[in-house]
């Protein structure tokens, strides 16, 4: 049965949806699909509304469940425009909704990771981290609000997403790149200071010359600059890095081995 | 004094099990150590020793981020469990990044498991649409959050039962220089997750400001957030001379701009 009266999804019915995916999102994450059958379980409700029909429904769902992953708050807009998109074709529009997200999620996850999972993450955490240290528990406090606040920032990008389309994203699509070196700008800046203040190595091992007795860190590292080991420390964890072999795990347990060396001979302090 | 710390132990395994669900959707607790370490130590009632623990951790978790699908240490549940068994045992710091520390590496592991597992529940909900089935993939659906949450409930479990006695008898046989050692590993960690973060970054690009951020810091003592202002104050100048340059290309030749339009598909 073929009819061309419109289906016009509710407001409460977006709502709905947005509610489900950024509840969904990694919950059911799998290495093959990542978040699809996230996606298409949280668009399944406001899907059978537009669907009345079993055979197209399932189409709709199918082309939901493929490969799909990118950062919540982008992944809100996205898929708030590809819902807009299948209310007004219905399921002609399911090429076009597929192509929008698999062209969107990437430089989307670009922007959204640089933000939401680098850049604010690394400010609030070492604020409130040193907050916590001196037993002050107000950072911790505040980063939960903003939390509570994003969460609301997520449901209106879906209604954005929704209601000014694909339009708006590809406009913004051109400025994205810009945005995302931007954002690295504040992060670079940050990580540069993080490197000076949040990683701790001294050796204040002391060498005695006759009467003269000279600190290790003291007497030579701390003349030539500040935090020395620490950017050296850097570097050196920073090429780790890029060799494969190298995974994070491995070179947690390489600091840890090199913390419990020197310890026992007694090159670093507690 | 047994009923009170029955209650606790049920309400950190809560905890634990509820943070993956919420670090992998909600995101409002999600797994930051500051977040979760204060909730934590209202738990145990000791709020003191659950911050220092809880910032420690949260330092040492700067930068890391799993990015993409990867996974990384879990920093979140390192500090529920170090802080349970440091305020049951009373044995402070040093015995929750002794614990901490190994079972946030060991739950990597388990959340690849996890992930595997959940890759047959996504093949059974597209097996029940196919089927027409549509009500039952919704419902299997909540298959999905509840192993996750197993991926730090169970951890938790463990540690909640064997836990503190296991602690007790370490820290008796482990002579002292191991759990310094640790310390100073403390102390050193964060540099994975800075290493991590200057990895996905563009630092060849941005070198400068690197440079920028660490003499504020190193040599002028500025604080993280006045140096995110600066860094801030130059990403505001970038975007802006850099957004002109995008329209004036675009006014001059559509192809220019075309051919930008193409980097975004790689």
């Amino acid at each position: 049965m073929m009819s061309d009266e419109k289906i016009k999804l509710t407001k409460k019915d977006r709502r709905h949806a947005a509610v489900r995916y950024n509840f969904m999102a990694c919950n059911i994450f799998n290495y093959e699909s990542q978040m699809g059958p996230a996606v298409a379980w949280a668009l399944a409700p406001a899907l059978r509304k537009i669907y009345p029909n079993d055979d197209e429904y399932e189409m709709a769902l199918e082309n939901h469940f493929n490969y799909y992953n990118s950062t919540t708050v982008m992944s809100s807009l996205i898929l708030g425009a590809s819902l807009a998109m299948e209310e007004r074709d219905g399921i002609g529009a399911k090429d076009a909704v597929q192509s929008l997200k698999t062209s969107l999620m990437g430089p989307m996850a670009g922007v959204g990771d640089t933000l939401v999972w680098v850049l604010w993450p690394t400010i609030m955490g070492s604020i409130s981290g040193y907050m916590a240290l001196q037993g002050n528990p107000l950072g911790a406090i505040v980063w939960l609000i903003a939390n509570i606040v994003f969460w609301f920032v997520k449901l209106k990008m879906f209604d954005v997403g929704f209601t000014s389309g694909t339009k708006l994203i590809t406009s913004l699509g051109e400025r994205l790149n810009i945005f995302t070196e931007s954002a690295s700008i504040v992060g670079l800046s940050v990580v540069g200071a993080l490197v000076a203040t949040v990683v701790k190595i001294s050796m204040p091992v002391i060498f005695q010359f006759g009467k003269v007795k000279l600190n290790l860190q003291t007497g030579v590292f701390d003349k030539i600059m500040p935090a020395l080991l620490p950017a050296l420390l850097t570097l050196l964890i920073y090429k780790l890095l890029g060799n494969k072999k190298w995974t994070p795990t491995r070179i947690i347990l390489l600091v840890i081995g090199i913390s419990l060396v020197g310890t026992f001979f007694g090159i670093f302090k507690a | 004094m047994t009923g009170i710390n029955l209650i606790q132990d049920i309400l950190i395994i809560i905890l634990a099990a509820y943070m993956t669900v919420d670090q992998n959707g909600l995101v409002i607790m999600s797994w930051f150590p500051v977040i979760v370490g204060t909730i934590t130590g209202i738990i145990m009632g000791d709020l003191t020793t659950a911050l220092t623990i809880a910032g420690t951790f949260q330092l040492m978790m700067l930068g890391v981020a799993a990015l993409g699908g990867a996974s990384a240490p879990n920093y979140g549940l390192a500090t529920i469990v170090g802080i349970f068994v440091a305020v049951r045992t009373g044995t402070g710091i040093k015995s929750a990044i002794a614990v901490g520390l190994p079972v946030g590496l060991l739950a990597i592991q388990l959340e690849v498991v996890a992930r595997i597992i959940v890759n047959f529940l996504a093949h059974r909900m597209l097996t029940d649409v196919k089927n027409h089935d549509f009500k039952k993939m919704q419902r299997e659906a909540w298959w999905g959050p509840a192993l996750f949450s197993l991926q730090t409930g169970l951890p938790a479990i463990l540690i909640v039962f064997f836990g503190p006695d296991v602690v007790k008898f370490i820290l008796t046989v482990v002579p002292s220089w191991v759990t310094d050692g640790l310390t100073v590993a403390g102390g050193m960690l964060p540099v994975v997750g800075v290493g991590m973060l200057l990895r996905y970054m563009p630092v060849k690009k941005f070198l400068s400001y690197i440079i920028v951020g660490f003499v504020l810091a190193a040599y002028l003592k500025v604080g993280v957030l006045g140096v995110a202002l600066i860094g801030f104050a130059a990403a505001y100048w970038y975007f802006i001379s850099e957004s002109k340059k995008v329209t004036s290309a675009a006014t001059n030749t559509n192809a220019v701009s075309e051919d930008e339009g193409d980097d975004y598909d790689e």
